[in-house]
């Protein structure tokens, strides 16, 4: 792994230094940001490990942890929300019996939540991954789920 | 064999979620069908919508399924696309190639009308192009609500170089989605704004600062720079103007303008005190304009048809036309653009076509998570600028949820306090500590351990906030808890202990 951080460094290096550019880079490829990379990730950026560190940790998209395989996210916006996505979250979590922000044994998915698809037309919206679901009634959550191995 | 059918059929995310995608797989190795992508109308309570040419314009079906293949290919029990009374009675300008054309087909972009506005940009002096813009009457359509030209004026004036052109593509209000449509379906509309507004303050740079949560959004502008790029587009009086797409990283705040100025520059998107603005002195410190995408789409038209043409939809102090996207339980969800001026209750009923079945009106909410809510009785409010400023309501980015009755009032008021508390960038005290303290006393309420002390110092603080937060995100967040106490107030006294 840091091997392949000091190359995707090299990659991404821009003038002026960029440090949510480079994290991002690093997620891409990685899966996450390793928090041993910090300081590696300052001195490249030629910046402080509190900045690089302060970066990461403000925004939500950045993770420090490698997430499951699959990472679900329902949409928790107004439209979502008076179309019943309490409901959809609800057997969400029945169903893999676990809470937003935690990942099923074995670390097939991961639940989570988001704060606008822009879906709102065909809510309520639901995301694996990169596909987008529309209109998701809790009766269907089982058998979206099922495509994913 | 005779030729294909030409079909068109939307590739919008919207459409592909209520199923276009799905039907474009089933039919993909039809001999007999010639499927063109398209951008989406936007009459998404039709999608997936499948048009062919006819005669006399489009016919359409709605809500089409593999099986419908045959009855299209006939030809039997289609509908005028003009007739459909959602679309005839809007004012497509903004909007007007949506289901139309392929959106990164640059020749069809220019055969209706585009880069028209460019062109005359070119013929026109800066100083001609921001006084078109000033008669336009054009104000931000991002919420702010400031008048372009002078905004454009103050960086045009500004001695300090390089100057940046910022596309606002972090469409983070929930309930809105037109900039994702202009995005997936007619981005060369929003490059040849930002390039008229580069001309006219003379920028050599621009960024496209795009959420994340928009894949397909970015990536087909992305596609589209490159194609405008080997087309010679992005050349400002034989200087390149580079236009780059800039992924944001799900931070509601960075859709503040100078929140989003730190993001770009790679840091924690906490928003600056203003002045100095960004047009004195925005990215890297440099005069930049930031504008929303629709911003930006509406400008190309202004130019090509003329601010005067453009003065003269709307309202006094609102001009133009805005779009409208309705989501929530009305029964025709989708995006409307019709010039300022109607009723909440006309757009309701003319387009939403009322409440989805089974569901009763029971409030309508305004201007996304920030946005005031109102009862049946503030309906007849004019959806303008002034107006709803009067009512201390804001229009915003123009989404429009409707709840219904079986939306708890309290703990819709909580959803939208945990909202700020997730999503404040906590420089201002207000915001980051008052959405938390507000969401804790809208828990207790809400778990049946609240008194009327708790309302009152909600009221309280939510003034707190309204005077004393930086940005509109801690200085707008107490109005939608505010308005559902005020409209709904026997709600939340049901749930004090007594």
């Amino acid at each position: 792994m840091h091997e392949q951080v000091q190359s995707i460094l090299r990659q991404v290096r821009s003038e002026p230094p960029n440090v949510l550019k480079t994290l991002l880079a690093i997620q891409e490829q990685v899966g996450h940001v390793p928090v041993e990379a910090i300081s590696e990730i300052a001195r490249s950026l030629d910046t402080t490990t509190a900045l690089v560190a302060g970066v990461l940790s403000y925004y939500p998209d950045l993770r420090v942890a490698a997430p499951g395989r699959h990472v679900i996210r329902v949409c928790m916006g107004e439209s979502c929300y008076a179309n019943g996505c309490g409901r959809v979250l609800r057997a969400l979590q029945d169903y893999l019996r676990a809470d937003v922000g935690e990942s099923t044994p074995g670390g097939k998915f991961t639940l989570g939540t988001m704060s606008c698809a822009g879906n709102c037309a065909v809510s309520p919206t639901v995301t694996i991954d990169r596909d987008l679901y529309g209109r998701v009634l809790p009766s269907e959550v089982e058998t979206i789920l099922k495509r994913y191995r | 064999m005779s030729n294909p059918t030409r079909l068109y059929l939307s590739n919008d995310t919207s459409a592909r979620a209520a199923g276009a995608g799905s039907l474009a797989d089933a039919w993909a190795d039809r001999p007999e069908v010639q499927l063109i992508r398209v951008s989406s109308r936007g009459a998404f309570f039709l999608e997936p919508m499948v048009e062919r040419d006819g005669p006399d314009g489009r016919i359409a079906w709605f809500n089409v399924t593999p099986d419908d293949l045959p009855s299209i290919l006939s030809g039997t029990g289609g509908t005028a696309v003009r007739s459909i009374p959602f679309l005839a009675h809007q004012a497509r300008y903004t909007f007007a190639n949506f289901g139309e054309t392929e959106p990164l087909a640059l020749d069809a972009y220019q055969a209706r009308g585009g880069l028209a506005g460019l062109e005359e940009a070119f013929r026109l002096a800066p100083d001609a192009i921001i006084e078109e813009l000033r008669i336009s009457g054009l104000r931000g359509r991002g919420g702010a609500a400031f008048p372009v030209w002078n905004k454009w004026k103050v960086a045009q004036q500004a001695k300090a170089h390089p100057k940046y052109v910022v596309a606002n593509a972090d469409e983070g209000d929930a309930g809105t989605y037109c900039d994702r449509m202009i995005l997936e379906g007619d981005p060369f509309r929003l490059l040849e704004g930002m390039l008229i507004c580069a001309r006219a303050i003379g920028a050599s740079r621009g960024y496209v600062y795009c959420r994340q949560e928009y894949p397909a959004a970015a990536a087909t502008l992305r596609a589209a720079i490159h194609k405008a790029d080997e087309a010679e587009l992005l050349d400002i009086d034989g200087e390149p103007f580079p236009i780059e797409v800039v992924d944001g990283a799900g931070s509601y705040v960075c859709g503040e303008e100078t929140a989003l100025l730190e993001s770009l520059e790679g840091k924690r998107g906490i928003v600056r005190a203003r002045p100095p603005y960004p047009a004195q002195a925005g990215l890297y410190g440099r005069p930049t304009i930031v504008s929303n995408v629709l911003t930006f789409a509406t400008i190309p038209q202004i130019l090509s048809r003329g601010g005067a043409w453009h003065a003269s939809l709307g309202t006094e102090h609102s001009r133009g036309t805005i779009a409208l996207q309705l989501g929530g339980r009305v029964k025709h969800p989708g995006l409307v653009e019709v010039p300022f001026g109607l009723s909440l209750r006309q757009v309701l009923d003319q387009f939403g076509g009322g409440m989805a079945p089974g569901s009763r009106f029971k409030a309508v909410q305004v201007g996304g998570p920030l946005g005031s809510l109102f009862p049946a009785a503030g309906l007849e409010l004019p959806i303008c600028y002034d107006a709803f400023a009067k009512a201390g309501a804001v229009l915003g980015h123009g989404g429009i949820v409707v709840y219904d009755h079986e939306t708890d009032m309290v703990d819709l008021a909580r959803h939208f306090m945990a909202f700020t508390a997730d999503e404040s960038c906590g420089k201002c005290t207000p915001c980051r500590i008052g959405s938390v303290r507000g969401r804790e006393i809208l828990e207790r309420i809400q778990a049946g351990g609240g008194t009327s002390e708790d309302l009152a110092l909600l009221d309280d603080l939510g003034e707190t906030m309204k005077l004393a937060s930086l940005c509109a995100l801690g200085g707008r967040a107490p109005y939608p808890v505010l308005t559902a106490i005020e409209h709904f107030p026997v709600e939340f006294r049901s749930k004090l202990r007594t």
